[in-house]
């Protein structure tokens, strides 16, 4: 029972974003190892293999349109924040490749951009890199700085913000330009109450004007509210797309067994989810796209 | 989530859609070199905005602020005056030994500077890299910038003190050489800048060796010593001769000091390095575009 909206006669149009064949893993060293095997000039050459394959996100194809709003649910290291940075282009793909009509701009919230700047300094150099002209940003300057809710220490270098600081000031950034492709991941969104009610509201109007909308949370009340197509990822696998009511009462049932202890009935939820997952994959039009 | 899978059934059918790809660009490619440049020329104001930040808050640790950037070289120039000219005496037979002294460190100094901060510009910028997508080599250009503005005053400070340091020096036409000379010398700084911004981003022990090898590049420039007393072998002569800084040296210390115009072959090695090295920078640079910054 998947989502039946796509034909799959006549070419799609209005595509925003694809994601095609993308698998992420990466290595990391193991502390586990036999210590003693591992000679000085064997690191160098990368002969030991103390190092441990992880698989953040098994192959996935996604194929989104312009006006979707695609919730992304799942457990802690389920993958959701990992597709999100793919998308972004913070991180590449081991396989396969994201296309995007335009530079999708992530709404999160990092560290200091250059902590000996004022914060001031580093709103127009953010912009600036964004490519937004001189004269709106001077234009929109007010507003973000209202926004990042930093009043006088927005003249005070960036290292001495706390870190509550400048990730609202960093939010305020991302959030002055209006984006086609807008990527949400709500689990770094931290702050007061009352930056809460700014950012959320900036958020909505953002949402409201984007063509497409990629929000990671773990509110399932938000992602009903707000999106149109829910996509529910576990241990780096896709379990189901489609109808937010339907994927978020799944994925509900599936963590009220989990906390209750009934794994494996949890697991047989899970299972059950992925066996009727209709998944989709782009058959290309133009060959030698995906080299790359 | 390590090694073997779970079992987890495969999808109940997979759809395969068409999809018109016109109209869409891969997530974070690198373009083409002639797009790549366009697109470092729109994030001008990004690079000089940047630089100039950065120029003014530079030294606001320190009480003295700016004035490091010209104290610097006279304190390098003395420990060098004491330790070469008066201990060890290896300014004998040089004409005017602290113009040539004075000279030879200030100027060392642009290109060291110019050349270490281009090297850790992608590691100093990771949280600006993962931000925003802007061109990479937007970033060494704005080091090599900055490095450019904050030279200004210590050139000027050189010449100052090259006319008030004994013996006498006249003002001539032909200091106004300087000028391209220090062009050229930073072109070939952001070459090598780049190469190496790539060089430490992927191998990080590479910085390490990196002040070595400046240290080795000063030795070998002639900075406060005679080259003609020391090197008496022709093949080590004129490899000596093919180094670009010291041909920056030379032709600096030929218009300011000895009112001598600079020789043809000087600047043809010194324009062919500062060429060389900004093609094959850059298009090494580019080519590891989308390396910056991922983890």
């Amino acid at each position: 029972m998947g989502r039946t909206n796509h034909p799959a006669t006549g070419e799609m149009a209005n595509v925003t974003v694809v994601i095609d064949r993308v698998s992420m893993s990466y290595k990391v060293r193991s502390n586990k190892s036999d210590r003693s095997k591992s000679t000085v000039l064997k690191r160098v050459l990368r002969r030991t293999d103390n190092r441990v394959a992880i698989n953040a996100l098994n192959e996935l194809s996604l194929i989104v349109t312009h006006g979707e709003s695609v919730g992304v649910i799942g457990r802690n290291g389920s993958g959701k924040s990992t597709l999100v940075r793919l998308i972004s282009g913070q991180t590449q793909p081991t396989k396969g490749a994201v296309y995007a009509s335009n530079t999708p701009i992530m709404l999160g919230v990092n560290a200091a951009l250059i902590p000996e700047l004022a914060g001031e300094q580093n709103i127009v150099l953010g912009c600036l890199a964004m490519g937004m002209p001189r004269s709106e940003i001077d234009r929109k300057m007010n507003s973000i700085v209202e926004l990042s809710g930093l009043d006088s220490a927005i003249y005070l270098p960036m290292k001495s913000y706390s870190s509550g600081m400048s990730s609202r000031l960093r939010f305020a950034i991302a959030a002055s330009i209006d984006p086609e492709i807008l990527l949400i991941d709500e689990a770094l969104n931290t702050g007061d109450a009352q930056f809460r009610d700014r950012s959320k509201e900036r958020m909505d109007e953002l949402r409201e004007k984007a063509g497409t909308v990629f929000l990671v949370s773990h509110s399932l009340g938000t992602i009903r509210e707000m999106c149109s197509r829910v996509v529910w990822l576990d241990k780096g696998d896709l379990l189901m797309d489609g109808d937010p009511e339907e994927v978020c009462s799944a994925y509900k049932a599936f963590t009220w067994h989990l906390t209750k202890g009934h794994h494996p009935y949890a697991e047989r939820l899970r299972s059950e989810a992925r066996a009727k997952l209709v998944a989709t994959e782009v058959w290309d039009r133009l060959p030698g796209r995906r080299s790359a | 989530m390590t090694g073997k899978r779970t079992d987890l059934p495969g999808p109940a059918q997979t759809i395969s859609l068409p999809v018109d790809t016109r109209g869409l660009v891969r997530v974070g490619a690198r373009p083409p070199l002639l797009e790549y440049l366009v697109k470092i020329w729109d994030h001008r104001a990004f690079v000089f905005y940047d630089a100039k930040a950065r120029v003014q808050t530079g030294n606001r640790k320190d009480r003295l602020g700016s004035a490091w950037m010209i104290l610097n070289p006279i304190f390098n120039g003395l420990t060098f005056y004491l330790i070469f000219g008066l201990l060890l005496q290896t300014g004998r037979g040089i004409e005017n030994f602290l113009g040539y002294l004075i000279v030879g460190v200030f100027l060392f100094q642009f290109s060291s500077r110019s050349i270490m901060g281009g090297s850790k510009s992608i590691r100093s910028n990771l949280a600006l890299i993962q931000a925003f997508e802007f061109p990479r080599a937007a970033l060494l250009l704005s080091v090599n910038i900055r490095e450019m503005i904050a030279i200004v005053p210590v050139l000027l400070t050189m010449l100052v003190l090259v006319l008030a340091l004994p013996p006498e020096e006249t003002v001539s036409w032909l200091w106004f050489f300087l000028i391209p000379v220090v062009a050229l010398q930073a072109v070939f700084n952001l070459g090598v800048g780049l190469l190496l911004a790539r060089l430490v981003s992927q191998i990080a022990d590479v910085a390490n060796l990196l002040s070595f090898a400046m240290r080795l590049w000063m030795y070998g420039s002639a900075v406060f010593f005679s080259y003609e007393r020391f090197i008496g072998n022709e093949v080590l002569l004129s490899i000596v001769q093919w180094n670009p800084m010291f041909q920056v040296l030379d032709i600096a210390r030929d218009c300011i000091l000895y009112e001598t115009v600079p020789d043809l072959r000087s600047w043809l090695i010194l324009s062919i390095w500062a060429l060389g090295a900004l093609v094959i920078g850059l298009i090494y640079f580019w080519r590891g575009e989308e390396t910056y910054g991922k983890d």
